[in-house]
């Protein structure tokens, strides 16, 4: 038994359970929760932690019978107890039905839900053989999917339903035939059978023998010097091996993706709530809980940034010192001359947009492994999205050659961009470094929220001068973006914002700026579109507002404006080809557009309501069925 | 993260309260732990450590319901599912079935206990509204000496305050006890950010009674969630309502009066506008369930005419 299971103060218990059909029986904490025991005692990480709250479904499994969320249920409640884990499901190795339906729909992306998934459906159709569409909604309600593949999920399900059922014939599970070209036809997804079945390791299912466990110290405040850090008493506790703090980095502490700013572990000072301060490996979770809690840390506070604008006031708190003026980056780009188009202009439209702070909430917390090969080799194996750039980067940090530093992707339980900066994969090459032994770190959802990358807050004023037969003769454009506290995707994001500002329109005059600055808020990365939703709310806003105002088609205006094969780009690159006509055309058909002007029309729209438009949310298919059932004379 | 020294399953009531007299300081009750274990998280609870888990689901008698003349009794061990699923339980308490729908989601339901939610007292707790039209009180048992004594409180009076109850140390709830209001139109009205899996912003219970031909009101119970520090039964609509013919007019006129209720920290005008939409729909909901029934047919349209 691993000693993950057990802490040397308490007494285990002993859980004697039927497993997938097998009698074992556990030693575990008595705190231990379900989930614990089957990950890490009997090493079934088909079930995985996604939120540890109950909020997820990522952890669903089957105890006598009866599908619950074993993050919610400690180990001992389910002494004596029969669990059907997903490993269960597929015994004999030939998948079952619901499994083959959601690898034929390409129900699984990332996967990391897929295992929850498919135990919801399972339990769903065990339930109710003939649950409706709604009704398999609604049962399946208590697991999330972050990369949004409801749809195939749900198109499985009733796939499955009818084949169990005997409705379609078992042949409707096949993989579709291919024929000569795979353009245009479904392909199945290789790596589906792996995660339909549980059997996919992520970083946080991965063990090794020896492996001790890190926990990281976080800042409670926003801003503030560190006067001392103290690590007497957490070096000396019992089980712990290794103490990290900034003064073990041995060579140019500083990652990020543009701007190598932000250091593996605060140094002198800290810049956002929740920035690792100190990080202890030891040879249980709980070890490296408690003597993290004993780690002393003396901060000095320091007046904080928390809006963009006033960061760029004078006389503002300078969060980093190469940085002055806070700024990370602005990129400016002007075409044509705006004096000109804006006088050239029947009309002019000014408005300011603001978009808010948004947390990737990828099912996979972050999570890693390290450590330090035969041949010396620090190898990192983590969930990155960009495993190049992190392994240049902390070859520098640890003042290694290149090719003593190793880093293996693992499979990627969702990302979204929030997996690009190497915020945690620095600590544990220090923490193998330092014991020689494999060191693994998984973050709670809580830390995942605190430490990671959010997408940028944005405040955007944009001016529009358009003719009155809608041609755009002049925009202006300004964004100002919420760095937070380091630098990491900033400069890429305000690029892209910029080089994508004025949407697929083609417009002859225009200034367009684009500003990043630091504050102290929790640092903004990568986040899917990369600053262009951000522009492209305020841009496609603004071609509504236009539309109103000059009492045009919407569709017809943006046909007006879009970018052909011949037009110049924002940034002057011209185009071989467009698709936006296309685009717009395909649109309007499948929204069923009522052509005119977008003014509220309300109840008199003929386009409202109408086939393909998503009923509100109403009570349980259920409920209505059993009053009914009942009641029928 | 949870730390527990002892993990215990009475067998009785008896043996629970005699573990429960003897554990050490911060140790707990615990039954379905859907509260307990979100609690022991970084940003709530944190890192806690609790002596001794004393887990009742196990206890002899904890499992179950029945009826006992006028009133169900809902043992100690009733999780929310049964609400849905058993057919009985929801021709008795036809409130309950819609409240259980969009409570958290069919896993958490299994676990999640009526009676550990009303303990949790949370202001949003779901199942706190419908009880109070239920006309429900806890049973609590605790040892006197050596004896097993019990006390039954209403539960609008044992809820005292978010998180706050009139429970004493020493004691476990055995039971809950309620109105079987057979032959009433039940609705739960919830506001939140999705279908499963959300805690309520607002949410409302009603419960109504009509004639045979559906027109007048012989009975009408309301309660509102969610909109201060403890659920609220609302007596002057209900008594505007009885004896009444219900139109159009008579729901828009109570609508608008709990919104003075409305005494919550945060977003009290969106509460306040939700409730009055609420107080319509819960009623107008309740004489929808009546009407599927086939008995009072006209009700819904006696409200249109
Ligand atoms: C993801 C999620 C979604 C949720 N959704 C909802 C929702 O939609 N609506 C809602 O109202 N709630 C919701 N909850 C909260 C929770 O599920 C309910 O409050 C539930 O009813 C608590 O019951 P339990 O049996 O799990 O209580 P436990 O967690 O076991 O206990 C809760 C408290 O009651 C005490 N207790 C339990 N039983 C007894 C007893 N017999 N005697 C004395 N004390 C006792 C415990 O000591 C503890 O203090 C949700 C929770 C989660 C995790």
């Amino acid at each position: 038994m691993p000693d993950t299971l057990t802490h040397p103060t308490v007494t285990a218990v002993t859980l004697d359970l039927t497993i997938n059909g097998r009698r074992q029986r556990v030693q575990a904490d008595p705190g231990a929760r379900l989930l614990d025991v089957l990950r890490d005692g009997l090493m079934l990480t088909g079930a995985k932690e996604g939120c540890g709250a109950g909020e997820c479904g990522t952890c669903s499994v089957f105890v006598d019978g009866k599908l619950i969320k074993s993050c919610l249920m400690p180990a001992a409640k389910a002494q004596g107890a029969e669990v059907e884990t997903v490993e269960g499901l597929a015994r004999t190795g030939d998948l079952t039905a619901v499994q083959k339906a959601f690898h034929k729909t390409g129900a699984s992306q990332c996967g990391y839900c897929i295992p929850g998934m498919v135990m919801a459906a399972t339990a769903t159709l065990r339930d109710n053989p003939d649950a409706d569409i709604e009704e398999i909604k609604e049962r399946m309600g208590g697991n999330i999917c972050r990369c949004t593949g409801y749809s195939k999920i749900f198109e499985a399900v009733e796939i499955a339903r009818d084949v169990i059922a005997g409705r379609l014939p078992h042949t409707a599970l096949d993989p579709e035939a291919v024929g000569n070209s795979f353009i245009g036809h479904n392909t199945r997804r290789l790596d589906a059978p792996s995660k339909v079945t549980g059997r996919l390791r992520y970083a946080g299912d991965m063990v090794m023998p020896g492996m001790l466990h890190m926990q990281v110290l976080r800042s409670p405040h926003a801003h503030a010097k560190i006067v001392s850090i103290d690590t007497t008493e957490a070096e000396a506790y019992p089980g712990v091996h290794c103490v990290l703090t900034c003064d073990d980095v041995p060579g140019e502490d500083g990652f990020g993706v543009f701007v190598e700013d932000q250091p593996v572990m605060a140094r002198d000072k800290v810049r956002h709530v929740g920035e690792a301060v100190a990080a202890v490996a030891a040879d249980s979770v709980r070890t490296a809980r408690e003597a993290m809690a004993l780690i002393r840390v003396e901060y000095d506070e320091l007046p904080g940034l928390f809006d963009p604008e006033d960061a760029l006031k004078s006389g503002a708190p300078v969060i980093h010192d190469y940085a002055a003026d806070n700024v990370v980056k602005h990129i400016p780009v002007r075409k044509g001359d705006i004096a000109a188009g804006f006088s050239a202009a029947d009309v002019i439209l000014e408005e300011s947009f603001s978009t808010q702070q948004v947390e990737h909430a990828y099912l996979e917390p972050e999570a890693g492994l390290a450590y330090v090969d035969h041949d010396g080799v620090v190898t990192v194996v983590s969930p990155s999205q960009n495993i190049t750039h992190h392994r240049h980067m902390l070859s520098h940090i640890i003042a290694k050659p290149i090719n003593k530093v190793r880093f293996i992707m693992s499979p990627v339980g969702g990302g979204f961009g929030g997996k690009e900066d190497m915020i945690y994969q620095g600590m544990l090459a220090l923490a193998a470094m330092k014991t020689r032994r494999p060191v693994k770190l998984v973050f709670t959802r809580e830390e995942s929220f605190v430490a990671s990358a959010k997408r940028h807050p944005s405040r955007t004023r944009c001016r529009m001068g358009l003719t009155k037969a809608g041609r755009i003769t002049a925009v202006e454009f300004e964004m100002l973006s919420d760095g937070g506290a380091y630098g990491m995707s900033s400069e890429g994001v305000m690029r892209k914002a910029a080089i994508l500002s004025c949407g697929p329109y083609e417009i002859e005059n225009l200034k367009v700026d684009t500003k990043v600055v630091y504050t102290n808020n929790t640092p903004s990365g990568a986040f899917r579109t990369f600053g262009g939703m951000q522009a492209q709310f305020a841009t496609e806003s603004m071609m509504d507002m236009a539309a109103e105002r000059l009492g045009m088609d919407p569709f017809e205006i943006r046909r007006v404006n879009m970018m052909r094969a011949g037009s110049l780009t924002h940034t002057q690159q011209k185009l071989a080809s467009a698709a936006i006509d296309r685009v717009l055309d395909a649109a309007e058909g499948a929204s069923g557009w009522e052509k005119g002007a977008p003014s509220v029309r309300g109840e008199s729209r003929g386009d409202l309501d109408g086939p393909g438009t998503r009923r509100p949310c109403t009570l349980g298919a259920r409920v209505r069925e059993t009053a009914t059932d009942r009641f029928r004379p | 993260m949870l730390y527990c020294d002892t993990y215990l399953q009475p067998a009785t009531l008896r043996e629970a309260l005699e573990l429960l007299r003897v554990a050490p300081e911060g140790s707990r009750v615990v039954a379905g732990a859907t509260d307990l274990l979100p609690w022991a998280r970084d940003g709530r609870g944190g890192d806690v450590q609790v002596p001794h888990l004393i887990d009742i689901t196990r206890v002899d008698g904890f499992s179950g319901w029945r009826l006992e003349g006028e009133r169900v009794r809902l043992n100690a061990g009733t999780v929310y599912q049964e609400f849905l699923e058993d057919p009985d339980l929801v021709r008795l308490l036809p409130n309950m079935p819609q409240c259980a729908a969009w409570f958290a989601d069919d896993q958490i339901r299994r676990q999640a206990t009526l009676i550990g939610n009303i303990v949790n007292a949370s202001p949003a707790g779901d199942g706190l509204p419908p009880m109070l039209t239920l006309n429900a009180t806890i049973e609590v048992a605790r040892l006197d000496g050596d004896r097993v004594q019990t006390r039954s409180v209403p539960v609008e009076a044992f809820v005292t305050g978010p998180g706050r109850t009139l429970l004493q140390p020493g004691e476990i709830a055995t039971a809950v006890t309620c109105d079987a209001v057979e032959g009433y139109g039940g609705s739960f009205q919830k506001v939140g950010l999705r279908r499963s899996l959300v805690i309520s912003a607002v949410c409302c219970a009603a419960l109504v009674k009509t004639d045979a031909k559906g027109r007048l009101v012989e009975d009408a119970r309301l309660a509102l969630g969610g909109v201060g520090p403890r659920p609220i039964r609302l007596r002057d609509i209900e008594e505007m309502l009885r004896g009444k013919e219900l139109t159009r007019d008579l729901i828009a006129k109570v609508s608008l009066l709990p919104a003075r209720h409305v005494a919550s920290r945060s977003r009290v005008e969106y509460r306040r506008a939700v409730v009055q939409g609420f107080v319509g729909s819960a009623i107008e909901d309740a004489l929808a369930a009546l009407c599927v029934c086939g008995t009072h047919s006209t009700a819904k349209e006696a409200v249109d005419a």
